[in-house]
């Protein structure tokens, strides 16, 4: 057996590291000095960002195979560290007025290593292990404004589901674990491959599809949503709907393309109805939402359905197409939601009726919700579009039915985004104070935008990079 | 007859002697009761009011903190177990795995979690 190399683990370490260093630092530094830990947080995320570049092309397999290292872990690991990074730019002024700042980016620093570990998860252990540092981190995110009713309810939905969903998750694990005897998910591949699909597989199948449909909001599973949503801070609901739902996404490939080859294929029926039946769900629910955190977590739920499209053939073309919408998912999010945090930050409210004339009060947030709106309403030249049609274009032969509900959606789903650019740029504003941006807040905002009209104008070179990503996924 | 066999005498003697103390007394005690025999024996005193009184979350903490370095020494006891053949880099990564977990205490304390208010 080789030696274990602990510099293979070298991302996970050092973000541990930080995540350490934070919650110490916030011990030893006063309190009015405590805003430089976002700063030490953000830096010390892009520079493992930097070596995570770094590591690009080292594909390998650790503890034969438990761990497992490869572009397609790397490609997710630097969305995470790229997407907390950005969540905790655009919220430290947030951060600032709710306190407790050592807590807050570390937990969101320890639920991105959670991430981390759950995208080169290689068994069902180290797996779980991932998603329940992720998972617990959340739980204590969610219910951060301990004060206030709406957030511990909202903490107290999450802890349930989460717990609940990890139960039915667990189940699945282990019957599947009973059926082949390890808990390695390539080997359990090669063997589950010998066998016949007996009843208790297709139990474990479902379980798994239920379990880690909670965690991606897939409707029937995603009662728990709008209301978790809503009520956590805000910039705790952008980093749990695209963090939280990239890593699941993350492992179900994981678990189910390379670990149930064979076996996903008589499957791909379920999922191309579970991903048309969360699309309809999502988009129409919208609608009438009148605030703007619970419209945005019913059109979190539509974009799951995309991007539960990709994984309906099963294919390397459909992995990108995952991996690609997950990444500009990544700036769309990080543009509304920082957008949201700012507004309740200045305003104390996140109803959609007081948006009004927000392209007079601040022309840049207005723009940025614009841009990101239109972006996950699929419109072209922006990234939405690139990710929709890469995602879409992988079922045009045999799901033509799924693609054209995807296309009305979108179309329906355009109503409702427009509805707030009609509100922040065709009503008067009932306060016409100019909202000043912070440099953080102006600078993300800034970044949401440009990288989403890059990409959709000039997608070539991530779209390379993804297929690079993609194509490791086989590897092993 | 192996070593092990020595054990599972034991442990089957063992079995017997407990559990058989237990059926006998069963089997034969007399059944009268009386309020002298249903009284708390050696356990406390009576209770007054209701019981379903609601706890300080304090203990909660208390034992949480107590989990962790109770399971810590799960970890420890092997560790020094194999410590002459595991080396400096095993010793290295206790202190490492204690450090982590001080800091979680030096958090709570810092964080009030010890003080009895």
């Amino acid at each position: 057996m080789m030696p274990f190399d602990p510099s293979a683990l070298t991302l996970e370490m050092l973000v541990a590291a930080l995540g350490l260093g934070v919650l110490i630092l916030g011990l030893i530094v006063p309190h009015g000095s405590r805003h430089g830990l976002g700063w030490l947080s953000f830096f010390g995320l892009l520079g493992i960002m930097g070596v995570a570049l770094s590591m690009w092309g080292d594909n390998r397999e650790l503890l034969s195979g438990m761990y497992l290292l490869d572009n397609y872990a790397l490609f997710w690991k630097i969305t995470f560290m790229l997407s907390a990074a950005l969540v905790i730019l655009g919220c430290m002024r947030y951060v600032d007025s709710m306190g407790g700042q050592a807590e807050y980016y570390s937990m969101i620093i320890f639920a991105t290593l959670g991430m981390m570990v759950m995208a080169s998860a290689g068994d069902f252990i180290t797996l779980y292990l991932g998603l329940e540092l992720m998972t617990i981190a959340f739980i204590i995110l969610v219910c951060f404004r301990k004060m206030e009713a709406k957030s511990v309810e909202a903490g107290m939905k999450y802890i349930l589901l989460a717990g609940m969903s990890s139960a039915v998750l667990l189940y699945g694990l282990s019957l599947l674990y009973g059926l082949t005897g390890s808990v390695i998910i390539l080997e359990v591949s090669r063997i589950i491959a010998l066998q016949p699909v007996t009843p208790a597989l297709v139990l474990a199948v479902v379980m798994l599809v239920a379990g880690l449909g909670f965690k991606i909001s897939a409707v029937p599973f995603h009662m728990w949503t709008p209301d978790v949503y809503e009520g956590a801070p805000t910039p705790v609901t952008s980093f749990l709907a695209m963090g939280s739902k990239a890593a699941s996404f993350a492992i179900l490939l994981r678990l189910f393309i390379a670990g149930l080859p064979g076996i996903w294929e008589n499957w791909t029926m379920v999922v191309a109805i579970l991903a048309a039946v969360t699309i309809i769900f999502g988009n129409l629910v919208a609608i009438p939402q009148t605030n703007v955190k619970r419209l945005l977590a019913y059109s979190s739920i539509a974009q799951a359905g995309y991007i539960l499209v990709g994984l309906v053939t099963a294919t390397e073309a459909g992995i990108k197409g995952v991996m690609f919408y997950a990444f500009l998912y990544v700036f769309a999010t990080v543009g509304a939601f920082t957008v949201a945090t700012y507004f309740y930050h200045v305003t104390g409210s996140d109803e959609l009726k007081d948006y009004a004339g927000l392209s007079q009060r601040s022309p840049l947030m207005a723009a940025v919700m614009l841009v990101a709106m239109l972006s996950m309403a699929g419109i072209p030249p922006l990234a939405g579009f690139v990710g929709k049609f890469y995602l879409f274009k992988t079922i045009v032969d045999g799901y033509l039915w799924l693609v054209f509900i995807g296309l009305i959606m979108s179309m329906v789903s355009v109503y409702y985004y427009l509805r707030v650019a009609l509100v922040m740029y065709r009503d008067e504003p009932a306060d016409p104070t100019p909202i000043k941006l912070p440099s953080p807040v102006a600078v993300t905002l800034i970044v949401a935008m440009v990288v989403t009209l890059v990409i959709g104008i000039y997608p070539g070179p991530l779209s390379e990079v993804v297929n690079e990503a993609a194509h490791t996924f086989f590897m092993h | 007859m192996s070593d092990w066999a020595g054990v599972f005498i034991f442990l089957v003697v063992a079995l017997i002697f407990g559990a058989g103390g237990i059926v006998t007394s069963f089997l034969i005690h007399p059944r009268r009761q009386n309020p002298a025999k249903l009284e708390e024996y050696e356990c406390g005193l009576p209770t007054r009011g209701p019981t379903w009184v609601q706890f300080r979350t304090s203990y909660f903490l208390y034992a949480l903190l107590f989990v962790i370095f109770d399971v810590e020494t799960i970890y420890l006891y092997p560790w020094a177990v194999k410590f002459q053949s595991l080396g400096l880099f095993a010793f290295i990564e206790m202190i490492i795995f204690i450090f982590i977990l001080i800091v979680g205490l030096w958090y709570a304390w810092k964080e009030g979690a010890l003080e009895w208010k």
